[in-house]
């Protein structure tokens, strides 16, 4: 079955929602432990509106942690995020920085779309109420609205038919798509994706990279962690390589591909590609 | 039965035991209205207090959980109470206890126009709130076993805690807490009959009074235990079912659990496979 191409992603959920700021996320001095680990020494990034991040690194590396403080799914220890113009997690009391109160932390991460490695979607409900569910009891939309959005996402990630089932009965790369879109339904002004092909199986890979394409495309500001190097050649307007908690080598793809300076940059490369 | 008649007439001709299978038969069979009554008592009394017990065991395990430590201490220390401490001293300490201590006398109360006995209320009282300190303990497991990515997915969708909890986890922990919960149900149908410490006039306490009256005392405790046995039957064959319902849609119905027969007669899956959740005998 040939798989319907992606298609106007954002125009389901009524255009692209534009960040309010020109830089979108700004990190500066992330640092992170876990108990005596330390995982994130002093990471910093700036990610523009409309601009694709490709985030590589062996594992281990702090790539994945990294883009979960983002959304502040961790805290962190040190430094500071910022997306669309305010803190993630914390806010300032006298220069210094407290964690946030958890409704203000919830609003906040309703601008920030997450794709999980292991898709994370809710097993006891549908491929379309896993979608309407954050618009309904978050955003309030009303029901015949967020069903209509939610069938229009669908449609657009190639699942109409797939409305009324449940997660197990789909695909690994149709759960994906479902995870997306769900992501996707809260309209939010940024996007990340940790490792979001990792646990497909090969063939599945490309139905879901042609849907984070089609976003990229459409103007969707995204932070994606991936080793698919062919897709960062693509999509990425820049590639992080992050290693032992730290950034290492920052560059277009090109540069990637033709001149990586850092030794571990190469080693890691050579191993992947 | 052939045994038992064959077993007791060796006995009558030795030192004159007659058996009157006529109190057990009609107890059986046409229940007059104290048993009907007890039965009826049984029931309600059972359901009442496992509802109280899986509301204050979802809420105590909820309070565990918490991240506010003054919950966790209170969750902490009501589960440790109550399940350190024999049911039938609740039972006692609460009926007797308090209404002799001046602290809560336990006056009837009408409900629905239905007139409720104190002492009814104090056992439905210590019956579910013994039930919540082991229930809660359900609970947690329940949550503990759902994939923590699940609560992870729902707050990057802007979710708070509570919203997560009560819409993605608790929904999932449900059905991970049923098969318990049933083991639960059929542990309350039977331990009612502790209320025959405080003269609850519930099935036991029934044939328990009639047996004195008679003196028949085995063949009206062997009708009271065929009664539960009635009851607990009856319960089987709902839980069986309320579990394959719930496993449909989702869970895919490889993971159904085993039917009534099976489950009597123990064939197909052995029921702690999936999750270890069996709460411990008491």
């Amino acid at each position: 079955m040939a798989l319907e191409k992606p298609r106007d992603l954002l125009g389901a959920i009524g255009g692209v929602p534009l960040p309010a700021t020109e830089v979108v996320v700004e990190a500066t001095g992330v640092e992170k432990w876990f108990g005596r680990l330390h995982v994130l020494k002093g990471v910093s990034m700036t990610v523009k509106r409309q601009e694709v991040v490709v985030v590589i690194g062996a594992s281990g590396s702090g790539k994945t942690t990294f883009i979960r403080c983002v959304n502040h799914l961790e805290k962190i220890q040190g430094g500071r995020i910022s997306v669309n113009g305010h803190l993630i997690g914390y806010r300032e009391v006298n220069g210094k920085l407290v964690e946030d109160r958890e409704k203000n932390i919830a609003k906040q991460r309703q601008e920030i779309g997450m794709v999980f490695q292991r898709f994370n979607l809710f097993p006891h409900m549908t491929a379309l109420e896993n979608i309407i569910e954050a618009p309904l009891l978050v955003r309030k939309t009303p029901n015949a609205e967020a069903i209509e959005m939610g069938r229009a996402l669908l449609a657009r990630v190639g699942l109409s038919a797939k409305e009324n089932v449940y997660p197990n009965q789909l695909s690994g790369g149709q759960q994906q798509r479902v995870a997306i879109a769900r992501a996707l339904a809260m309209k939010p002004a940024l996007m990340l994706f940790d490792e979001p092909t990792s646990a497909l199986d090969p063939e599945m890979i490309g139905e879901v990279l042609e849907v984070i394409k089609q976003l990229a495309r459409e103007g969707m500001t995204m932070i994606v962690v991936s080793h698919e190097m062919g897709f960062a050649r693509e999509v990425a307007d820049r590639v992080v390589m992050m290693d032992d908690g730290q950034i290492i080598e920052e560059g277009t793809p090109e540069h990637f591909f033709t001149s990586p300076t850092h030794e571990r940059t190469k080693s890691f490369l050579s191993k992947i590609l | 039965m052939g045994l038992l008649v064959a077993g007791c007439s060796t006995n009558a001709s030795a030192s004159t035991v007659h058996l009157n299978w006529n109190y057990f038969f009609d107890s059986v069979l046409h229940p007059d209205s104290q048993i009907q009554n007890g039965l009826w008592l049984t029931v309600s009394i059972a359901v009442t207090s496992q509802l109280i017990g899986v509301t204050l065991g979802t809420f105590a395990a909820l309070a565990k959980m918490a991240k506010f430590r003054p919950f966790r201490i209170i969750a902490n220390i009501y589960i440790w109470l109550f399940r350190g401490t024999p049911l039938v001293v609740q039972i006692v300490l609460f009926y007797f206890g308090l209404s002799v201590a001046r602290v809560y006398g336990w006056p009837a109360i009408s409900f629905m126009g239905i007139n409720i006995d104190g002492a009814i209320q104090a056992g439905v009282f210590a019956l579910g709130v013994n039930e919540g300190a082991y229930f809660a303990e359900i609970v947690r497991a329940g949550i503990l076993a759902i994939d923590p990515g699940q609560m992870e997915a729902a707050k990057s969708l802007g979710m708070t805690y509570g919203q997560g909890m009560r819409r993605i986890v608790l929904p999932q922990a449900a059905r991970v807490i049923v098969p318990p919960l049933g083991n639960e149900f059929n542990n309350m149908l039977k331990t009612t009959s502790l209320l025959v410490l405080i003269s609850v006039p519930e099935l036991y306490t029934v044939f328990n009074r009639k047996q004195g009256n008679y003196f028949a005392p085995f063949e009206f405790y062997l009708a009271a235990a065929v009664w539960f046995l009635l009851l607990t039957t009856i319960w089987s064959v709902i839980q069986a079912w309320i579990e394959r319902r719930l496993a449909k849609g989702t869970a895919g119905s490889a993971n159904a659990g085993p039917g009534f027969w099976d489950r009597l007669f123990g064939r197909g899956a052995t029921a702690g496979e999936k999750a270890p959740l069996i709460s411990g005998g008491r």
